[in-house]
């Protein structure tokens, strides 16, 4: 990686300013300057902070519910809200808001006209959300870097069909992709509906992955076309080095700057591409999700606005922070982007 | 996306159908909140009013003043038209307005109002018809001087091709299905002016005599001249000029208004019709310039419309409003708010095969969680659904109020379910029921989480499946893998017109498309059949008495409530009322005040 270490070397002066004569020059790799540039970047680290506490929810969700004592479990709409038509609060909760002041037993308040408790909902929300967009976005990632790695080497007729194909995806819209499999799983797997659960969920994670690679590959291909030019390829490639180990050893340890800068910002690109579909109807079925409570919520917004500032606020943060943290990266990955 | 949500959500993915409603409740608009437990008086007869010699014009409306524009929000679920085709209209929205303002026919409604009764008076024909003794030939005769929106006369050859049209079963199939079909002469070989088996054959069921319309039963036909009120059994030119789906965009107006506009599903604009002839009609208005009708709005964006009183919504009615916005509009709006009665009841129908054991399907009328099910769904309780007992609805002509288990009312009695199901012989949690809910719509699936959790508590295990789509898709497809797996599904039902013939045969019949329950008892079936062959006077009583047996002696069928619906009109809209035939506007009478 010597090459980019020499490109790097003037702006790397320039940025550490304050070192001192006496202290001791060590070598260091690029990405090491990247993630000290990173720690410096207050932005970066309050939106990891952020990142880092939906992470926590998502994976201890089940026992973060069951330490404040909230669950998933259906209740007796007319138990817990107003069912009386004649009554102002109809439909809303009768303890908690907003109606009534603070339920420390539902933190969050209970959802109107059903009573499930938001806070739950909520945690189990963010977990579906956050899973579902880790997923779609380490597969498509990875069907673009191989995509993109073998494109841009291999050259030639590979190259083309790759590109083909890769046009041919990107003039699918994902939406449409989703509303017509939507009906044929249902078709397909009606009968058992906890099967169907699963299979709905993983295979909206199939539709976002399977249609969220084609940037990541033309990027791939793009760099790779460059990168295959330089004589440290060619060096290895008349060493004798096998194809397979010229792209992972030679070329992918360089590609990583634009692959990390492309998960941080598909990330959130996936969590608000989730929310989207189960606002219409066509997400994850039988399991809590953001995008279903906001489009529950929309319509109670004059009456029970908390309702629909819980997941709006929660998808709102932990989008801005992943968006942040992925600007910070790509910034301390390439400075001369530095703005 | 959750547009094909039909007319109005019961619980259980139960549906309503937005089957035409003929049915009559002497107008009970907007009179404060029917409590949960309410009690309905034995069936009223307001619709049965008949007035046969009713003339035009139409007695003027106290105040009213002419001019003016209406508009008419619909909110979703609420798609509207498709097509304002006469022959296949058969939905609450469509009839409305068809019936009321566009398209004439042999007979139709009129509304007194100041009790809000509906009468059935002449309306093309010059009578209700002349019928023989066994109600197997009946005979109208055609007013002369009927002319169609182009100045074109109406002939009694019209309202034979329109009858004939009405026997269609590909494209424009609709109420003839059930009645055409049913009862006319040859109905179950005749398919209509379109059909590639009948196509240019003469239809022998009508003969025309001069302005004698002449028409031969199969079978005895009573309600005949209810039938006529629907805008299928109106004047259609024959030839090509009504080939559909053409003619659905833009029908000859016979009535007070034309079509100036159509986009299906989206929007209607209707304008006056200057070849109308105020005298020949008893029923109809004209003092409205022009109506705008719009179909699928956001219900939230009509309910801030109907809520803000600025100058557009003066003149505007929406047709429902959300259950969030009900103590809001009731306070705002006051009588501006309308609760308008249908002739609806919405059922649970347990498959009568798989589910034999009466007890069980007792047991499920207990265990169903009536109101949990019915506020979780989006419904007011107690006002646009309230608890119900028998099959008829209120307002049908002979209905009687009673228990259907052990005398009593059937409500949510978890504890009743269990000792039914123990006395069944069935151990808790070891019968599964299975039924669909509409997954796309997050109020049908909070709905039957509900039902689960109760069912669940009765000892029932259960097995809901999510499906897309109208319910009805599946359960009326025999074929279906889902339907057949089910051993629960479900049917609302609004009456055409106020007789339980309407209501029991197409609902409890054996082989009939809507018994979803596969219910079948050959002696209901034999009554279903002896019934309309009885002297008319005594008919109206045996339906209710056949409901009460149905219901207490096999209890097919779990009554989970009967339908009203919410309506709001602006300041300045003059005598709105609820048309309770159908649980809509009467446009016919409704003026724009100064």
């Amino acid at each position: 990686m010597s090459h980019q270490l020499e490109q790097l070397e003037p702006e790397l002066v320039n940025d550490e300013r304050p070192v001192s004569a006496t202290r001791e020059i060590t070598g260091r790799s690029p990405l090491r300057i990247a993630f000290g540039r990173l720690l410096q970047d207050k932005v970066a680290m309050v939106s990891l902070a952020i990142v880092i506490f939906f992470a926590v929810i998502a994976i201890f969700a089940p026992l973060i519910a069951s330490a404040l004592h909230v669950n998933l479990n259906t209740q007796s709409t007319c138990e817990v809200t107003d069912c009386n038509a004649a009554s102002y609060g109809y439909g809303l909760p009768l303890k908690g808001p907003p109606m009534h002041g603070f339920d420390i037993h539902h933190p969050f308040g209970i959802a109107p006209q059903n009573g499930d408790d938001n806070l739950a909902y909520w945690l189990y929300g963010a977990r579906n959300s956050l899973f579902i967009a880790t997923m779609s976005t380490v597969i498509s990632t990875a069907i673009g870097l191989t995509l993109g790695l073998i494109a841009g080497y291999v050259g030639g007729i590979v190259d083309r069909s790759i590109s083909f194909v890769t046009d041919l995806f990107l003039a699918v819209p994902y939406i449409l992709a989703a509303l017509s499999l939507a009906p044929i799983l249902d078709e397909r797997f009606a009968i058992h509906p906890a099967l169907q659960a699963k299979v709905t969920f993983w295979s909206l994670i199939g539709i976002l992955s399977v249609l969220g690679w084609m940037y990541l590959a033309r990027l791939m291909r793009g760099e790779v076309l460059s990168l295959r030019e330089r004589e440290y390829v060619e060096a290895a490639r008349l060493v004798g080095m096998p194809t397979r180990r010229i792209l992972v050893r030679e070329i992918l340890p360089n590609l990583v700057a634009p692959i990390v800068v492309a998960i941080s910002l598909g990330l959130p690109a996936y969590v608000t591409a989730e929310a989207g579909l189960a606002f219409l109807g066509i997400g994850i079925v039988g399991k809590p999700s953001w995008g279903q409570t906001i489009d529950q919520a929309t319509n109670w917004w004059q009456r029970y606005p908390l309702y629909l500032w819980e997941p709006v606020i929660g998808i709102v943060l932990l989008v801005v922070a992943l968006n942040l943290l992925g600007d910070s990266i790509r910034d301390a990955l390439d400075p001369k982007t530095r703005r | 996306m959750r547009l094909t949500k039909p007319l109005a959500v019961a619980a259980a993915g139960a549906l309503a159908l937005s089957m035409a409603a003929c049915g009559g409740n002497g107008g009970s608009n907007g009179n404060g909140n029917p409590s949960a437990n309410q009690t309905y008086k034995q069936g009223g007869n307001a619709g049965a009013a008949k007035d046969a010699t009713a003339k035009g014009p139409a007695q003027p409306i106290p105040n009213a003043t002419g001019g003016g524009t209406v508009t008419v929000l619909y909110p979703s679920p609420d798609t509207g038209l498709a097509t304002l085709d006469p022959s296949p209209g058969w939905s609450v929205t469509g009839n409305a307005i068809e019936q009321d303002l566009v398209a004439r026919s042999l007979t139709t409604f009129r509304q007194d109002p100041k009790t809000g009764q509906m009468t059935l008076v002449p309306d093309l024909a010059t009578d209700l018809g002349q019928h023989n003794a066994n109600f197997t030939q009946w005979t109208f005769t055609l007013k002369s001087g009927i002319k169609y929106e182009n100045g074109k006369p109406v002939t009694a050859q019209d309202i034979k091709y329109g009858i004939e049209r009405s026997f269609d079963t590909g494209s424009l199939i609709g109420p003839g299905s059930q009645y055409s079909t049913e009862y006319f002469l040859d109905g179950d070989k005749y398919k209509g002016p379109y059909d590639k088996a009948t196509k240019g054959q003469d239809y022998k069921g009508v003969t025309v005599s001069g302005n004698k319309i002449t028409i031969k039963m199969s079978k005895p036909f009573p309600d005949m001249d209810y039938w006529g009120s629907f805008e299928a059994m109106g004047p259609i030119p024959s030839g090509k000029v009504s080939d559909p789906p053409k003619y659905g965009l833009h029908p000859w107006a016979t009535g007070p208004y034309k079509v100036q506009s159509f986009q299906p599903n989206q929007q209607l604009v209707l304008v006056k019709n200057n070849q109308w002839d105020p005298n020949t009609d008893p029923s109809r208005h004209q003092y409205v310039d022009k109506w705008i009708m719009k179909f699928d709005q956001d219900p939230e964006k009509t309910d801030q419309i109907a809520l803000s009183g600025n100058q557009a919504s003066q003149t505007t009615i929406t047709t429902s409003i959300l259950a969030q916005n009900y103590a809001d509009a009731k306070q705002k709006l006051g009588d501006r708010l309308v609760q308008g009665t249908q002739p609806c009841t919405s059922f649970l129908y347990p498959d009568y095969k798989k589910i034999s054991n009466i007890k069980i399907r007792q047991a499920i009328g207990y265990a169903y969680p009536y109101q949990d099910a019915w506020a979780a769904a989006g419904e007011v309780v107690g006002v646009t659904r309230v608890p119900g007992n028998a099959i008829l609805p209120p307002g049908l002509n002979g209905r009687q109020s009673y228990g259907p288990i052990d005398g009593q009312q059937v409500t949510h009695n978890t504890a009743k379910a269990k000792a039914l199901l123990k006395a069944a012989g069935v151990k808790p949690h070891t019968y599964t029921l299975s039924w669909i809910y509409k997954k796309d719509d997050p109020q049908g699936v909070k709905a039957s989480q509900q039902i689960e959790k109760a069912y669940q508590a009765a000892g029932f295990k259960t097995n809901p499946i999510g499906v897309t789509g109208s319910p009805y898709d599946t359960w009326t497809n025999p074929d279906d893998k889902i339907n057949k797996s089910l051993n629960i599904r479900g049917v609302a039902w609004c009456s055409d017109w106020p007789s339980g013939l309407t209501f029991i045969p197409p609902l409890f019949q054996s082989n009939q498309l809507y018994n979803t329950g596969y219910f079948s008892e050959k002696s209901v079936d034999d009554r279903i059949n002896q019934i309309p062959t009885m002297p008319l006077g005594q008919q109206a009583a045996a339906w209710g008495d056949l409901d009460k047996m149905i219901e207490t002696k096999y209890y097919p069928a779990v009554n989970t409530g009967y339908l009203n619906v919410l309506m709001t009109y602006g300041s300045k809209i003059g005598n709105f009322q609820n048309d309770p035939n159908y649980g809509a506007p009467n446009y016919r009478d409704i003026y724009v005040k100064k």
